[in-house]
């Protein structure tokens, strides 16, 4: 599968991350990496824990590294959780629904790397 | 009211007159009564006096004749045998004495004279007894001729002549010695005087009063006073007389009143009545009692004026009351009664969309499974929620400004942004009315201002929805805009706006009240108008806390025109580098103005345009161009055009010239309907109007991006051997930047928290670092506590560029980041052409 087919996949906007990083070497480099960023363990942790401001923090750069490679599917959630807990670090039924789909994207995404 | 106020006080002042005048009146005429009182009592003290003096002065007088008379009498002894000597002796004596004549009296009466006219007493039988009785005497008599004399008796004791007894020596004198000595000073004074005897004839009397007796002279001349008439006054006067009392009267002779005293004489029969007669005295009196009536009179007018005056005043000023509470009511009663005809109207207008809420849900879940219906229903509830939600909004805002609560949130705003999203917001309202719309922006060359743009929009919306309520299908609206200086300093501008139409227009009456709350025309035409009435007043108020002024033009059935004229702070926008390429542009639009104030913002960032008015000399032009291989690089076409639109011109340029010349379509309508025609005529793109300097640099820079996107720009720039410090938790996001930053020639150190960034900018050398990209969102220490320390440092560079990297790009972020003291903001993702471009524009200041 290539870096290509991979994002059609997944939803994720390819034009836009070749135009970023121009090489897609470079892109498959990147999306390996995301498989050993820590992001999302940990907020799947503080989120269990109840530690609503690392949740927060990490939902934020869990939508900063999908936004950096153009993860749309994985944006989209990502971005959506981390408004919901800047207005309020509450651990709500909303919070809930969207780390779903978040957890959901996120499995789906590292299992489309996984395949490259 | 005032009926009332004025009978109370006509009724109060006729009252007060009343007491006024009965106060003085008895004060005037009891003090008269007093004053004369009193003069009588003073005249009766003063006649006492005098009489008791007169009678002194009598006795004197008396006495003075008497004592040599009794010295005479003495020498008469009846051992005297020489009688002839005797009465010589006597005679020549007497005669010394002045006395008139002399005689012996006998017992029996008779006279013996010793030299003189014989004499005869005029009242014997006292006379003899007294002097039988050894008392001295004195009475009256007549000589031989008539003449009235006094006569004067010794008694002798022991005297005997020619046989008879001899019991007194009586001599006479002229009454007119008495009299003279006696009432001398009454010639001069006011009162007189005379002497009577017991039957009230005269003895001595003044003046030539007529009648013998005094009595008898009371009689024909008394004039009733104080109850008694002349016989009860003489049976008084003669009692008195006979028991040797004083008596004294007040009474009416002659015309005059007169104040009468009797007293007794000594060594006689007589008594001396005094008369004081009033005249003079009356007078005095009465002038006084005048005098004081006078006063009184003038006390009680001054007083009534007084009295008067006041309750004018009072009057007035009750009248000023009530007129004033009259006014005050009807201007109550006229709020109240807009307000109740708001709640009337209002009420409707919220029953009209509830009803028809109401009924599209029934409608609706009775037809549940028609989902073509169910979607026609909702799409009219949220049509009726909305208009109903706007007149709440409405209604909440009202109420906020009547109670002053309303306030001014003052922010930089770009008048760019704010008239696009009004337009936007009004544009398919026109669309559906099928109304002409142009905006026309021209001369403004500042952008952003300090305003609230809420507000503001919601004043701008509010004219431009009226104007496309109230303008019939086909119709035309205008919104135009220009800047001039402002007269409160350079740092102000002033806006101009007019939004114009060619509606229904206003009547002159309804004009005057259309910034009042709950207005609305009463009119059958725009009955069927819904609104609340409230917006003008809104809209009124807003203009009014922005310091702007507002103004209609309006006439029925030729339009409306309203003018509002702001004095904006200018925010001065950041010169970041709005520059585009040299080209050759074209702009083409029907409006002159707009061309002119299009080329100058051209100009400005750095564009050399040209301009015409209608597509066929466009063309024209461009083939001239075209010819001299000196081609433009864009065009701009306005979509509507005077005879050939813009999408004709399109497609005959495109016709004309195979070469790939951007052509952009500039319109204030909404590009979406016509897209597909104009991409099909050959149209690369779209500007919306208002063109400000930003509408033209933002929608032209991808064409420059796309002509010189072969070689980036910015690498240009070369960052050879500068270094950067590079703030972020998440290493692939850290990887991602060290990749592309790297191959601008960068060298990159990761701090991976704020803390970790501060640490390493302080240990650094000075100047190691060339600028700093600065993540938020970090564990340890966020992005603006590390710009902080940063900037609190004592290091030269502490002012070392920070460039924000954020996936927020909410404009409050980047507002926090600005106030931070970090220098620019860049979204993520990093777009590597902005963060180059911004490394460019502080690597190269710092250098």
């Amino acid at each position: 599968m290539t870096v290509k087919e991979c994002y059609e996949a997944l939803g994720a906007d390819y034009e836009e991350v070749m135009n970023r990083l121009r090489k897609e070497e470079r892109v498959q480099r990147f999306l390996k990496k995301l498989l050993d960023d820590k992001t999302y363990a940990l907020l799947s942790t503080s989120l269990q824990t109840g530690n609503m401001e690392e949740a927060f923090r990490a939902a934020h750069t869990l939508k900063g590294v999908s936004q950096n490679l153009s993860l749309k599917n994985l944006y989209v959630p990502a971005s959506c959780l981390s408004d919901c807990l800047k207005e309020r670090r509450e651990y709500t039924e909303e919070v809930e629904t969207l780390f779903e789909k978040v957890k959901e994207e996120y499995i789906r995404t590292t299992e489309a790397i996984k395949q490259l | 009211m005032k009926n009332k106020i004025t009978r109370f006080l006509t009724r109060s002042l006729i009252f007060i007159l009343a007491v006024c005048i009965v106060v003085f009146g008895f004060l005037a005429f009891f003090m008269n009564q007093r004053s004369v009182q009193t003069i009588n009592k003073v005249g009766v003290l003063y006649m006492s006096g005098m009489n008791e003096q007169k009678t002194k002065h009598f006795e004197t007088v008396i006495d003075m004749y008497l004592s040599p008379l009794e010295a005479l009498a003495e020498t008469v002894s009846s051992e005297d045998e020489d009688k002839e000597a005797l009465r010589r002796n006597l005679t020549f004596r007497a005669k010394e004495q002045t006395f008139e004549a002399l005689a012996f009296y006998f017992q029996d009466g008779t006279f013996d004279m010793i030299y003189g006219d014989p004499i005869d007493s005029l009242n014997p039988e006292p006379f003899l007894e007294s002097l039988e009785n050894g008392t001295k005497k004195v009475s009256a008599g007549v000589d031989s001729t008539g003449n009235r004399v006094i006569l004067m008796g010794i008694p002798l004791t022991d005297y005997t002549a020619a046989g008879e007894e001899c019991i007194a020596l009586v001599a006479a004198l002229p009454i007119d010695y008495i009299s003279d000595a006696l009432f001398d000073d009454e010639k001069t004074s006011l009162l007189y005087s005379f002497v009577i005897r017991r039957d009230g004839s005269f003895v001595i009397r003044q003046f030539e009063e007529f009648r013998e007796s005094y009595f008898e002279r009371v009689r024909v001349l008394y004039e009733r006073e104080g109850g008694k008439d002349s016989e009860q006054y003489i049976k008084e006067l003669q009692e008195a007389m006979n028991n040797r009392e004083t008596y004294s009267t007040i009474f009416q002779m002659d015309g005059e009143r007169r104040s009468l005293y009797c007293t007794s004489l000594p060594y006689s029969e007589w008594y001396l009545v005094t008369v004081m007669p009033y005249g003079k005295l009356n007078q005095e009196v009465d002038g006084l009692s005048r005098l004081w009536l006078e006063a009184a009179i003038v006390g009680c007018l001054v007083i009534l004026i007084t009295l008067f005056l006041v309750f004018l005043k009072y009057f007035q000023l009750n009248q000023q009351q009530i007129q004033e509470v009259a006014e005050a009511k009807r201007s109550a009663e006229r709020a109240n009664e807009a307000k109740s005809e708001f709640l009337s109207n209002m009420s409707h207008d919220i029953r009209t969309p509830m009803n028809a809420i109401v009924g599209m849900t029934a409608i609706a879940s009775a037809n549940i499974d028609n989902t073509k219906q169910v979607e026609n229903c909702l799409k009219k509830i949220t049509l009726s929620s909305r208009h109903l939600l706007g007149l709440i909004n409405d209604i909440l805002d009202m109420a906020k400004i009547e109670s002053g609560k309303i306030t001014l949130n003052m922010e930089r705003v770009s008048l760019r942004e704010m008239v696009d999203g009004i337009i936007n917001i009004v544009q398919p309202q026109i669309k559906k009315r099928e109304q002409q719309f142009d905006v026309c922006i021209h001369d403004i060359s500042t952008e952003y201002v300090y305003t609230d743009s809420v507000r503001l929009s919601q004043v701008l919306l509010n004219l431009l929805s009226n104007a496309v309520k109230f303008t019939p299908q086909g119709g035309s609206i205008q919104v135009s805009m220009y800047e001039t200086e402002s007269p409160k300093g350079k740092d102000y501008i002033r806006i101009h706006l007019q939004v114009k139409d060619t509606g229904i227009g206003m009547s002159e009456e309804f004009q005057a009240k259309i910034f009042e709350s709950f207005m609305r025309e009463d009119n059958t035409r725009v009955h069927k108008t819904e609104g609340s009435g409230l917006g003008m007043a809104i809209t009124k108020y807003i203009v009014d806390a922005m310091d702007g002024t507002i103004e209609l033009h309006s006439q029925k059935g030729q339009g409306t025109e309203f003018n509002l004229t702001f004095d904006f702070e200018n925010a001065y926008e950041q010169e970041e580098d709005m520059m585009l390429p040299e080209w050759n542009m074209l702009v083409v639009d029907d409006d002159r103005q707009l061309c002119e104030s299009a080329v100058q913002s051209l100009k400005a960032i750095g564009i050399q345009a040209e301009w015409t008015l209608d597509g066929e000399s466009a063309v024209n032009m461009i083939a001239a161009h075209h010819d001299t291989h000196q081609d433009y690089q864009i065009i701009l076409l306005d979509w509507k055009l005077p005879g050939m639109d813009g999408i004709e011109t399109a497609r005959e340029i495109r016709r004309q010239l195979s070469e790939d010349i951007p052509i952009l379509l500039i319109s204030a309508y909404d590009w979406s309907e016509i897209e597909n025609e104009a991409r099909a005529a050959g149209i690369n793109g779209f500007i919306s109007k208002p063109l400000f300097k930003s509408t033209l640099f933002y929608g032209l820079r991808p064409y420059a991006d796309m002509d010189t996107g072969a070689a980036p720009d910015g690498c240009q720039i070369d960052f050879n051997g500068k270094r950067i410090l590079l703030a972020e938790d998440n290493e692939l996001n850290w990887e991602i930047a060290q990749e592309l930053l790297g191959e601008l020639g960068l060298e990159i150190d990761w701090a991976e928290n704020g803390k970790i960034c501060v640490e390493k900018f302080k240990q650094s050398p000075v100047h190691f670092y060339n600028a700093i990209l600065m993540d938020i969102r970090m564990p340890e220490m966020n992005g603006y506590e590390a710009t902080d320390r940063i900037r609190a440092m004592e290091r030269p560079d502490a002012d070392i560029p920070v460039i924000a990297m954020t996936a927020d790009a909410f404009t409050a972020d980047i507002q926090k980041c600005l106030e931070h003291g970090m220098n620019a903001h860049v979204a993520k993702p990093i777009d590597m052409r902005e963060v180059t471009r911004l490394l460019g524009k502080y690597l190269t200041k710092n250098l």
